[in-house]
């Protein structure tokens, strides 16, 4: 990353649009970004799994909140709604339901910590050289932001099959709960 | 004011199979619902016409697609060509066979007959989406409507914990590589701008990326979601144990059809869609291959379960259809269709015969369950080894004449030392096939064994027409030649 | 006349395809007198065609009967058709005519066998895949007819399936020449990409007129000699033939003396053109491996106690012989020394099948003795046999082993003398097998070491041993025939005698090497050769039948125990070997795979679904699925513009 780029991400000053500032914008990432990784990690290294599951809550609400910085209003509130008002409480729900006790499972983790974090750390490196090396100091266009009415539209006309091939999905998806689910 | 949509072209012909299996899977799941005591016979027998209709259905596409050129229409997300209907009808072939295969498997197996053809049904629906996509997002979305279907396929086996354990396996490590297929996506659209095949490959064809670091890190990743699907090294491990957990007619299908349709999304990701980096991305394949061939076929050798054996076997073969599709020419394209035609038939056939073999409990599947097979069932045993000679690749037979088309197709890109490896492979691998014969026909039934009674009629008919037909293939391989050299895949714009 | 070819593996086809389904309603004796019927069919009709052959002009005596395309696709082309030659005429004369006598004897000695039809049935099948080998006018007809053999050598040799030691015989079998398989389908390969054909006349055309570089060619050489080195049992893949005798006896005669071992000689000098553009040493690896594992396999056959045993590591070393004829550019000489082997090989392996068949199946040689009393017909053919690979003129093998001794000695007189020195011990050991077996004193009732009591003793002492019945004498006498006069077609004395070279030159080309020795140095040698056979045979009389030298003086027990190489192979593969692959099976189900404790384990191990998390299998999988990621990527980022 070049001075500039430095400079600007930790300022919030952009010299290509004339000195322009973006804090509240910046802040509110790094914030968001920070909580984020920090509930992520411990998501992952926690022995109790509702606190696993609460600590992902956070992460999705991170990324729910990066959206909506984007100006993708739509696809945040969408987040909110399905993950953490849908998929969560299911998982909580499923956890209830499922296990004796709410407490710490003393099993979770293990022999294999070393690997997974290695390979985690790695597909990070080499994610972030990727990303690093094509975005360089380009900046994100500051399109308008896009209107829910767009996205229907798109759902409905680029996007139809996608659309239905998601129903289709989650056809299956039921099916096999329920198969899976019924036992003998 | 909101302008009035405008409705996309949707060529229905096209989409016949593919709405003839959702609907069919659909249907039956209605009517098993609503109606209390189904025929048992119903609910294969419909399968079984869904697929041999949609086989018929693909005779006037076929010289359709052929007169007219290959169509791309739903805004240009989906395609078809004569690969996509090439593909598309090995599907078919190995839903209406797997549908053989349950008939008499579910009532032997005591267990709840409807749900397995209703996720056969719908997988192949998916199945079909990867095989015409041309669209990333769609592919996904196809992938994985097979796979879900595919995972609870692998559960069906209610009493058997290894079923359980197998799909929970299968799910959890294909969501794992879901997720990097998605991330693959993502990154592919984040240097394209575009996740349209079409509008992908023109862009790459037309802008050179100065920084290409994203793209080419999307590339990778979309090769380990796609390697985790058709099973190559190192994204084999779970083949296995699956195979060898899973109800073994679902085994059938994964092996025939979801390798089938793994390798149309292969093909049409990386030979039509990024061909423009096909010099990035062959040496990858190229290693991935050898890689491939050389471990399936050493550690078959050691294997004592018969379908971990072909488990691994199975992996051999992905590695050899990947010789064929790292030429990245018509040629090697057509060696991959054609490879994946007859490997759907001699998979089938020979799960048809292990699902009998296994016997109630779906539990033998050690050698002591073939030993002296030839004697006790000797036209099952004589069918089995034609396709396990068709698999070895015995010259005479279908596997032979695919084996020497990948070869072919690989040499002549240059890659000898593949070729070579491959071969040496081949070799290692008769070493498993040649076991199972001297079991069948050299060593004594072990003492205690009942002598199984009639084999039941549904399996045989699958693994008598699939000999037959590997054996017409090596005697005259011309017709699928053909057939595979004229459908060369496309992408056109809608 | 020589579109009728197709007929001559047509017809052991059909006797196949008919024995295979109606065999057991045909029954004993019919079955047999019906495969018998379709080989002397076959060889009815492959004498036909060799008439027409051979009234015709030399470079006339080629024909490619073309009976439909096979692979069209491409650039691909192979037809499956016949190549008429000389040379396959010539084989297809001896595997049928053979054959059909072998066949005949069959039915009397699988008499009473619960499987008669089945064998019967498995040796048409066998004829028919061998005519395929050599009529095949492609490599790939030859590689499936190469393939056949090998699977039918492997039932008929594993055929009394009941007795373990057969069936790991015949896995034995099958699994070395897979090795040869493999160099048989690298040459291939490697011929099509050269000459963008397979089939013979294209090939043998384009390397005859020198247009393929001699890499190429040593390459597709030596495959092919791996090939042929697997299928004729030449060290160091010899290692199935002796265990290949633990099948019945016709089955070591036809396919493990006269035809299917032979089939690595003649696919070398079906190629001798590519021979001849490849480097030197190809022709010297030849000679000399031929050579080595023929004195090799007589040193072992020396001390062999088994009848068939001697004649598995005889004919082993025979095969030698040719290699070293082949070696030596001396082709003739080898299909000469492959057709006079085939009739006196046949003829030993008969008479021992004879003699084991009056001897109530008892194979052991210590237990014969005087065995001329009760077997007069059976010992006067194997006089013959064994005149004839002793080398005593005028029999067959003197001239052919004659022919090619003296090539040797025109490439090296070490490759002679080393030839000459498996001569004598050819001699010695057949001289040794006559002598145990039909001289001196009856042994059959002798007490053996290890027996409690003469009970078993006087049980053997009421069963004398018996003379074979007609349908196996019969084929004895004709072959003793043969094997006596069979030297007479190509005899060295002037260049009109030799009718043999005159009939295969369009097959040779002109790659046959001229003898650059004069007819009196050859005389000399022949004389020399002569001597050295009365030598091996007076010194095995002197110690089997006067008894004046100790016999353990020869029997040493490194030859009787086939140098220890089987038992150190046995060892590797049972050891190291298995340990091998054995270790990539672990690596991979450890730290790829994950389950090392096979399927009960596991579902011990998973007591419950829950537990399945606790196993690391799947976080093992998913960590080589990550590995494999970021390998890739890196593999993509080192090759992108970062």
């Amino acid at each position: 990353m070049s001075t500039p780029a430095i400079f600007a991400a930790v300022t919030g000053f952009d010299p290509l649009t004339g000195g322009e500032f973006l804090v509240a914008q910046n802040i509110a990432f790094a914030i968001m970004a920070i909580t984020m990784l920090v509930s992520a990690v411990r998501m992952v290294t926690t022995g109790n799994v509702v606190h696993a599951a609460l600590y992902l809550v956070i992460v999705l609400a991170g990324a729910a909140g990066i959206f909506i910085l984007l100006g993708a209003e739509f696809v945040g509130v969408t987040q909110v709604l399905v993950y953490i008002g849908a998929i969560v409480v299911l998982f909580l729900f499923g956890i209830m339901l499922t296990k004796g006790s709410f407490g710490a499972d003393d099993g979770v983790g293990g022999e294999r910590r070393g690997i997974a974090a290695m390979v985690g750390a790695l597909v990070l490196a080499v994610m972030a050289a990727a990303l690093l090396d094509t975005f360089r100091d380009a900046e994100l266009s500051r399109a308008e932001p896009s209107l829910t009415a767009d996205v229907a539209d798109l759902i409905f006309s680029r996007y139809i099959v996608p659309f239905e091939a998601i129903s289709v999905l989650l056809l299956a998806a039921l099916i096999g709960a329920i198969v899976v689910a019924r036992g003998d | 004011m909101i302008a009035a949509l405008t409705t996309p072209y949707v060529a229905w012909w096209a989409l016949v199979p593919l709405i003839t299996f959702a609907v069919a899977g659909f249907l039956l799941l209605t009517v098993a619902s609503l109606v209390r005591r189904l025929p048992a016979v119903l609910a294969p027998a419909w399968t079984a016409v869904a697929g041999l209709g949609v086989l018929l259905y693909l005779v006037p596409m076929w010289s359709r697609v052929g007169r007219d050129g290959a169509d791309s229409f739903l805004a240009g997300t989906v395609g078809v060509d004569r690969s996509s209907i090439f593909v598309t009808g090995i599907l078919a072939v190995a839903v209406i066979a797997a549908a053989l295969i349950s008939r008499d498997y579910l009532p032997r197996e005591d267990l709840p007959g409807v749900e397995l053809y209703v996720l056969l049904l719908m997988s192949a629906a998916g199945g079909v989406v990867m095989a015409s996509a041309n669209d990333l997002i769609v592919l996904f979305l196809g992938l994985e409507i097979l796979s879900i279907a595919v995972y609870v396929l692998a559960a069906l086996h209610l009493r058997r914990i290894e079923s359980q354990e197998a799909a929970l396996k299968y799910f959890l490590l294909g969501a794992f590589s879901s997720a990097f297929l998605l991330y693959g996506i993502a990154l592919v659209y984040g240097a394209t701008g575009s996740t349209n095949m079409v509008r992908i490959s023109a862009f790459l064809a037309q802008n050179v990326l100065v920084d290409d670091a994203m793209l080419l890190a999307g590339l990778g990743l979309l090769l380990v979601g796609l390697g985790f699907k058709v099973a190559v090294v190192p994204f084999h491990a779970w083949t296995p144990d699956v195979y060898q957990g899973a109800p073994t007619p679902v085994v059938a299908w994964m092996a025939a059809g979801v390798k089938a349709a793994g390798f149309a999304a292969l093909m049409r990701v990386f030979v039509l869609t990024l061909g423009t980096y096909v010099s990035d991305w062959r040496p990858a394949f190229q290693v991935i291959a050898a890689a491939t061939v050389l471990a399936g076929a050493v550690v078959a050798v050691v294997q004592t379960d018969v379908k971990r054996m072909l488990a691994y076997s199975s992996i051999v073969h992905a590695g050899f259809i990947l010789v064929g599709l790292q030429a990245a020419t018509d040629r090697g394209n057509s060696s991959v269709l054609a490879y994946l035609a007859v490997y759907a038939f001699l998979t089938v056939g020979s799960f048809a015969v292990v699902t009998v073999v296994s016997g109630t409990g779906d539990a033998s599947h050690g050698l002591d369950a073939y030993r002296g097979m030839g004697r006790r069932h000797p036209a099952l045993a004589g069918v089995f080894t034609v396709l396990l000679l068709g698999q070895a690749g015995i010259p005479f037979t279908g596997g032979f004449v695919v084996k020497l088309g990948v070869l072919a197709a690989a040499v002549d890109g240059g890659a000898y030392w593949l070729a070579g490896v491959a071969m040496l492979a081949a070799a290692v691998a008769a070493f498993v096939y040649l076991r199972l014969l001297v079991a069948m026909y050299l060593e004594e039934v072990p003492s205690g064994t009942e002598t199984s009674g009639a084999v039941p009629l549904g399996a045989l008919v699958v693994a008598v027409a699939s000999a037959v037909i590997v054996l017409v293939v090596g005697l005259v391989p011309g017709p699928l030649l053909d057939l595979a050299r004229d459908a060369v895949p496309v992408l056109v714009a809608g | 006349m020589v579109d009728l070819i197709w007929l001559v593996p047509a017809l052991p086809l059909g006797g196949f395809i008919v024995l295979i389904f109606c065999g057991r309603r045909i029954g004993e004796p019919f079955a047999g007198w019906l495969a018998t019927g379709v080989m002397a069919g076959s060889f009815i009709a492959t004498v036909a065609v060799f008439l027409d052959m051979a009234g015709r002009s030399a470079h006339d005596r080629r024909a490619v009967v073309t009976l439909f395309e096979w692979i069209p696709a491409g650039d691909l082309s192979v037809d499956v058709g016949f190549l008429v030659d000389p040379l396959s005429l010539t084989m297809c004369l001896f595997i049928t005519g053979v054959g059909a006598l072998i066949h005949l004897y069959s039915v009397g000695y699988m008499h009473g066998d619960a499987g008669f039809p089945r064998f019967f049935a498995y040796l048409n099948l066998f004829t028919f895949a061998m005519l395929m080998l050599v009529l095949g006018d492609n490599l790939l007809l030859t590689f499936l007819g190469w393939e056949g053999v090998g699977a039918c050598s492997y039932m008929l040799i594993s055929f009394w399936f009941t007795e373990p030691a057969n069936a790991t015989a015949g896995k034995k079998a099958f699994v070395t020449n897979r090795i040869g398989d493999w160099g048989f389908m690298v040459a291939m390969f490697a011929t099509f990409f050269t000459f963008g054909s397979l089939n013979y006349v294209d090939v043998l055309d384009a390397s005859e007129a020198g247009t393929v570089a001699q890499t190429t060619a040593t390459l597709i050489a030596v495959m092919l000699l791996v090939g042929a080195v697997g299928k004729s049992a030449q060290f160091p893949l010899y290692l199935w033939l002796p265990d290949a005798m633990a099948g019945p006896t016709p089955v070591s005669a036809l396919i493990h003396a006269a035809t299917m071992v032979t089939s690595g000689v003649y696919l070398l000098t079906r190629v001798n053109p590519v021979i001849a553009d490849a480097a030197g040493w190809v022709p010297d690896l030849i000679a000399w491996l031929g050579v080595g594992t023929a004195l090799f396999a007589a040193t072992i056959a020396m001390a062999q106690t088994d009848i068939k045993k001697v004649l598995a590591y005889s004919t082993i070393s025979q095969l030698g012989y040719m290699f070293l004829a082949v070696g030596s550019g001396a082709y003739v000489a080898a299909v000469f020394h492959m057709v006079t082997h085939a009739f006196f090989k046949a003829l030993l392996f008969l008479g021992s099948g004879s003699v084991i068949h009056g001897m109530d199946g008892d194979q052991d040689m210590r237990h014969y003795g005087g065995l001329r009393r009760f077997m007069p017909v059976t010992a006067g053919t194997f006089v013959v046999g064994w005149l004839a690979i002793a080398g005593v003129p005028p029999f067959s093998g003197f001239w052919s082993k004659d022919e090619i001794l003296a090539f040797a000695w025109n490439k090296s007189p070490a490759l002679w003398f080393v030839g000459l020195l498996t001569a004598v011990l050819t001699a010695f050991y057949m001289t040794r097998l006559m002598a145990m077996t039909f001289s001196g004193e009856s042994r059959y009732a002798d007490e053996r070491p290890g027996e409690e009591d003469g009970g078993a003793a006087a049980l053997r002492a009421d069963h004398t041993p018996h003379e074979s019945p007609r349908t196996m004498t019969a084929p004895l006498v004709v072959l003793a025939g043969l094997a006596m006069v069979a030297g007479f077609v190509q005899l060295p004395f002037s260049s009109s005698t030799k009718w043999l070279e005159h009939w295969l030159e369009p097959s040779l080309y002109s790659n046959e090497v001229h003898l650059g020795i004069g007819g009196g140095t050859q005389f000399l040698l022949a004389a020399i050769a002569v001597v050295g056979g009365v030598v091996g045979i007076g010194v095995a009389v002197a110690v089997y039948v006067k008894a004046r030298v100790d016999r353990g003086l020869f029997e040493q027990a490194i030859f009787a125990d086939a140098w220890r190489i089987d038992r150190s192979v046995a060892r590797f593969m049972g050891g190291p070997g298995r340990q091998g692959f054995d270790a990539t099976n672990r690596f991979d189900e450890r730290v790829v795979d994950g389950a090392v404790f096979g399927v009960a384990d596991v579902v011990r191990r998973l007591a419950g679904l829950g537990r399945l998390f606790h196993s690391g299998m799947v976080r093992t999988y998913a960590s080589g699925i990550g590995v494999g990621a970021v390998a890739l990527i890196t593999w993509f980022l080192v090759r992108s513009t970062l």
